[in-house]
């Protein structure tokens, strides 16, 4: 159970306080709602190129890191489809350092022609690393691609190719920069062993005297993926050790009823190495080398994702049947009492666990503010406790269609 | 607005681990935090890789420790530690295994009983055996198709010699004539009191002091392990050819020491300058000013019997040869050139909060804890080291580079396509 204190300051700023009294260190989340879905989808990649940027620094302050690391603190940033993050721990004496930057760079950014060719460069080592010099690392970019045709989730945060970051524009920049990084986009959560008001107190002094610009407020009109009416498949062939399959199935999006019963059934399926998955397909029939399930958790309709790769003695064919077996077994047998049981216990624990740190609170605070429910944070658990064997299946019924699933046969090179 | 001055921690309290020993020689320590609901044990048993006496011995037998007991199934086990929401973690290195179970306190008492089962009886059944190495071997099959993992593999062999405990990998083959027998003998050997030592953190009231004492208590008698270590074969340079990679993996390091030498703090400190955080001279020269790289990293690391110092990177193909140049020139910069005072200040300020990071939070003080034992000291010493990082001068970071970071006794290893035309 975390507790908070939220304020809205008069420019529109979000702010959530939690008190840790445990901690010497204080956590400061800003969050600000931009991500890849609200790219251009032949300038995709910029979000995330646009969070590197935001740390080339500003006109009053040459550099975001060395002012951080001098107080003794640590940060960094991440971009995903929905939103992009940063975050600074420091010990809690130093917590106005954080507030000093963060509103500093909200409207202070200094970019040239030289940092962006650079940081353009560096974005593209990257897609390298991770995407293109990695095995399996296009896997969920096609997967993406051959699941939504519309939504803007067809893309990764990436980017669909290196080409679209090498034409980002210092115009690209100044655009997204004026109409995404404003106080009325963004929610800072702040973590730490200090009085809420004081963090309110704070967050007036540093981030009160920024102006939203206040033109409009940019009425989000993604185009909505349109149901899918027939089983997809996609086959490609790729020079890695292994085979791999993966199936995705459309489902509601992060607050939506079908999401919280999917999460669940992916742990029966895949949380642990007690899920039925592993003990079933790794262990039993000794099929796959490592399977999993998970949802995407994004924040529009998102996907349910089987996903494995292959022991070279299982072609894919039987891969591919071993896992409709399994989602067979959802449908037509109610799951036991004591293993619904076990998920829900482990999805409490993990809650509890996920409370350890300020880091984490900070950060949760911000994401169940950006969903729009900040009291979702205290009540999943007792939402997922109230899920029965009945709605698992109904649920497994409804999403595990074959018109409603996307196939992606990624097979080895002999 | 005037920007706020930052205060430097001066000191760093890591309470000092209540220290028992029991019948059977197994050092106990326990760090109570009792305002978490949460408790982590960890055992630590002297049986990593050096002390293996077949390839590939010492992870399976680790790692097959809850694949079936005289009581309970592989399955029945996971399935008791996922019902009470705890877990099981197995981490190994060279020289040592850390098992650690993390669970609510309220779930504590279930957890403790399986993890009996997982240290006292394992039985390592056959079929699991052969599920287990099949997976590992396609892992490390796919693990070795990246030019990270080559360069990895490539620099241990450099720096200790192909044949050298802490230097040797093995053909993925291995794990096809791997038996039972071997990983029974492996564990009989070294799962024994003598080469074990418990660290508990979190919520520890009496009854669970009790039975953290009880279970380890049970740890059967044995000879302490002490593995033989070979003299070191340092080779200065390797490539590993990858056809078709578009980035090079780079390592380079040399032999030092471990972490009692006197020098070793002062290396990290040197590590940290080159390569230990964002703005480091080989974080601003690879990526800042030429976009090389999505990163470049260096640090001091520890084996119970040596240390080295290392940096890595992964950089385009066509600029491998340059940023080699680039990351030399920054070696050879640091010994000649005296570093300014207020780097030097950013980089010891960075280090002290590292160090509070580490130990923010019932766990991180238990693994701070454990590397401490691991060294032969105590808590005290958190402190003790950063007083002596917040005191060392530009005139030391110089003198410890030219003395350690000569270029004639540098290991540069690169992994990558056309890595032997550099």
């Amino acid at each position: 159970m975390i507790t908070y204190h939220t304020y809205k300051l008069s420019n529109g700023l979000t702010v959530i306080a939690n008190r840790d009294r445990t901690s010497k260190l204080a956590a400061v989340n800003l969050l600000y709602r931009v991500g890849a879905r609200n790219e251009d989808p032949e300038r995709t990649g910029f979000a995330h190129l646009f969070e590197h940027l935001m740390f080339r620094g500003t006109r009053r302050i040459p550099d975001f890191d060395r002012p951080v690391q001098m107080a003794c603190g640590d940060n960094n940033a991440f971009t995903n489809n929905d939103y992009t993050d940063y975050y600074i721990t420091l010990p809690v004496v130093n917590l106005e350092t954080a507030f000093w930057l963060e509103s500093d760079r909200m409207t202070g950014l200094d970019i040239s022609e030289r940092k962006l060719t650079l940081e353009k460069r560096v974005v593209v080592e990257e897609f390298r690393q991770r995407y293109l010099n990695q095995p399996y690392g296009d896997q969920m970019m096609l997967l993406r691609s051959l699941a939504y045709h519309v939504h803007p989730y067809r893309w990764a945060t990436i980017g669909r190719t290196p080409e679209h970051i090498e034409r980002a524009t210092l115009d690209d920049v100044r655009t997204f920069y004026r109409r995404w990084y404003r106080p009325s986009n963004a929610i800072l959560s702040v973590s730490g062993d200090l009085p809420e008001e004081q963090v309110a107190e704070l967050a007036e002094r540093w981030f009160g005297p920024i102006t939203d610009p206040g033109d409009g407020n940019f009425p989000l009109t993604l185009p909505a993926e349109p149901a899918q009416t027939e089983a997809r498949r996609l086959e490609v062939e790729r020079d890695v050790p292994a085979s791999a399959i993966s199936i995705a199935f459309h489902i509601g999006g992060r607050t939506s009823p079908s999401f919280f019963a999917g999460d669940l059934v992916s742990d029966l399926l895949a949380g642990g190495d007690s899920g039925r998955l592993y003990q079933h397909l790794v262990k039993g029939r000794k099929l796959f080398a490592s399977v999993n399930a998970y949802v995407t958790g994004e924040v529009d309709p998102g996907l349910f994702v089987f996903t494995g790769q292959l022991l070279p003695t299982t072609t894919l064919e039987q891969a591919e049947t071993a896992l409709w077996e399994e989602i067979d077994r959802l449908i037509n047998e109610p799951a036991p009492e004591r293993e619904c049981e076990k998920v829900k216990n482990k999805f409490e624990a993990n809650t509890l666990f996920g409370e350890l740190n300020v880091m984490n609170k900070a950060l949760n605070l911000g994401f169940y503010e950006m969903l729009g429910d900040l009291t979702l944070l205290d009540r999943e658990v007792s939402l997922y406790r109230a899920i029965d064997a009945e709605r698992i299946a109904t649920f497994s019924r409804e999403t595990f269609r074959r018109e409603n699933s996307c196939t992606l046969l990624y097979k080895a090179k002999r | 607005m005037k920007h706020p001055t930052p205060q430097i921690p001066t000191t760093i309290d890591l309470p000092r681990a209540e220290r028992t020993r029991l019948d059977n020689g197994t050092e106990l320590y326990l760090l109570p935090a009792n305002e978490f609901e949460v408790l982590r044990v960890s055992f630590v048993f002297r049986a990593g890789t050096v002390h293996q006496r077949r390839p590939f011995a010492a992870s399976a037998t680790a790692n097959l420790l809850a694949e079936g007991s005289a009581r309970l199934s592989a399955r029945e086990i996971a399935e008791q530690l996922d019902f009470y929401g705890s877990y099981y973690d197995v981490s190994i290195d060279r020289d040592f295994v850390y098992l650690s179970f993390c669970t609510l306190t309220r779930f504590f008492r279930e957890t403790l009983a399986t993890a009996a089962e997982i240290l006292l009886h394992p039985l390592f059944p056959e079929p699991e055996l052969r599920t287990y190495c099949a997976k590992r071997r396609q892992e490390l099959d796919i693990e070795r198709t990246k030019v990270e993992t080559e360069a990895r593999e490539a620099f241990a062999r450099s720096l200790f010699g192909a044949k050298h405990p802490y230097g040797i990998s093995y053909p993925g083959s291995e794990y096809e004539t791997l038996t039972r027998a071997d990983v029974e003998e492996h564990y009989r050997r070294l799962y024994t009191a003598e080469n074990c030592f418990v660290v508990c953190s979190g919520h520890i009231g009496p009854e669970e002091r009790e039975a953290i004492a009880a279970l380890a208590r049970q740890l059967p008698h044995g000879t302490r392990a002490e593995a033989p270590m070979p003299a070191t074969e340092t080779t200065h340079e390797a490539r590993v050819t990858h056809p078709g990679a578009v980035q090079s993996s780079i390592r380079i390091g040399r032999l030092l020491f471990p972490r009692q030498h006197p020098d070793f703090l002062g290396m990290q400190v040197v590590a940290a300058v080159l390569g230990g955080y964002f703005g480091s001279r080989l974080m601003q020269a690879l990526r800042e000013e030429r976009g090389y790289t999505y990163g470049v990293t260096a640090a001091m690391v520890n084996f119970e019997r040596e240390g080295y110092f290392a940096l890595a990177t992964q950089v385009g193909t066509e600029v491998t040869a340059d940023a080699l140049r680039l990351i030399y020139d920054e070696i050879e910069r640091l010994r000649t050139v005296p570093m300014e005072e207020s780097e030097l200040r950013l980089v010891q300020n960075i280090l002290a909060g590292e160090m509070m990071r580490i130990l923010d939070g019932p766990f991180g003080v238990a693994d701070a804890t454990i590397e401490n034992i691991l060294c032969g000291m105590d808590n005290d010493s958190i402190a003790r080291n950063l007083q002596r990082i917040r005191a060392i001068t530009p005139a030391e970071v110089q003198r410890l580079a030219t003395q350690y970071l000569r270029r004639e006794d540098l290991v540069t290893v690169v992994a990558g396509a056309d890595a032997e035309g550099i």
